[in-house]
């Protein structure tokens, strides 16, 4: 075979196997982890420093859904989405009534309203010490390529 | 022995031992052309022969061009840093309702003793005297970074312009008291050769 063409052919190959990993990782990752986490929506990014310091503007936490009343407790971060289904909160548990749930977040001086507990999306994965596990900066890109996406 | 012509002495050099007068071709060979292989082998001096001798090999025009684009982003980089304007930046959390200290210097963005809930805001005056437009970013480090806003963290300033910087500074329900927060605010200048 032509040296060349060759050459141009193992080019296009390789270029072929790194768009594949990218686009594997790019769609397979979400959906892998939306899979054993049991939400849609298995990352959030942070985007205000209401929960500042446990969470940092720009951070990216971990949700694990199927969250009932039941499985969740004060003190524990949880995401819930607003009535209207638009737009999430990711808060702290501080109050658990019959049907609803009050959360605030830690650097705020008010408490949020009363949320229904079909509202709740799932909760924020702690690790075993109880700090919540969450990747620093990797939200600012994710919110910035969602942005763009738009 | 030493009427013996060495074989490896050069024809010319052999002529002259049987007596042929050699001196032209003999100069030639000395002065006119040197010969390649003999200055080949010669130390270089400076930095292509420690080059040569670290590396093993002559150093390439390829290296060269890669040396000069290295220096010439690392004399951008320090010089853009050394230009960098510097501010220490500080903020106590201190009791209180609304309660508000007064303790800035314009050395520092000191931003005082703060209540929680409060925030306090800063100015800097920056200006551009040269003639060539920069671009300017503004890097936060620190503890006191994940407390303070800047109203421009990346913007182009004109020639001969000058504007203000606003650092402000809040601090939250969740801010222990007596907690100290610093940090460095770094303004970056960086010219823009007219691009």
């Amino acid at each position: 075979m032509n040296p060349v063409l060759k050459k141009s052919l193992k080019i296009v190959l390789e270029l072929v196997i790194y768009v594949g990993i990218f686009g594997g990782l790019l769609w397979g990752l979400p959906k892998g982890l939306s899979n054993y986490l049991k939400t849609p929506y298995p990352m959030a990014a942070i985007t205000s420093g209401s929960m500042w310091p446990a969470l940092a503007q720009g951070d990216l936490v971990f949700i694990r859904g199927e969250q009932t009343k039941e499985t969740i407790a004060v003190g524990d971060v949880v995401v819930w989405r607003g009535e209207d289904g638009k737009g999430f909160v990711i808060h702290r548990v501080i109050e658990m009534r019959e049907d609803t749930f009050i959360t605030k977040g830690d650097a705020n001086f008010t408490d949020d309203e009363p949320v229904g507990y079909e509202q709740l999306v799932g909760k924020a994965i702690a690790l075993k010490n109880g700090k919540l596990f969450h990747i620093p900066y990797l939200g600012t890109v994710t919110t910035f390529a969602s942005k763009q996406l738009q | 022995m030493a009427d013996t012509p060495n074989q490896n002495t050069a024809p010319s050099v052999a002529k002259a031992m049987e007596g042929k007068p050699v001196e032209p071709s003999f100069a030639k060979a000395t002065e006119g052309k040197p010969n390649a292989k003999a200055t080949e082998g010669k130390p270089k001096r400076g930095f292509a022969g420690w080059w040569q001798k670290t590396t093993g090999e002559p150093l390439k025009l390829r290296d060269k061009i890669v040396l000069v684009v290295f220096a010439v982003v690392f004399l951008f980089v320090f010089y853009v840093s050394l230009d960098a304007n510097k501010y220490p930046a500080l903020v106590r959390v201190i009791a209180g309702e609304g309660a508000v200290g007064v303790n800035p210097t314009d050395r520092a963005l000191d931003f005082g003793d703060l209540a929680q809930g409060t925030s306090a805001v800063r100015r800097v005056d920056i200006q551009n005297g040269t003639f060539m437009p920069v671009y300017v970013l503004v890097w936060e480090t620190g503890s006191i970074a994940e407390l303070m806003d800047v109203d421009k963290k990346a913007f182009r300033l004109g020639a001969h312009e000058g504007t203000k910087i606003e650092f402000s500074t809040y601090i939250p329900a969740s801010a222990a008291v007596e907690s100290k927060f610093n940090g460095r605010v770094y303004l970056f200048k960086i010219p823009t050769f007219g691009l």
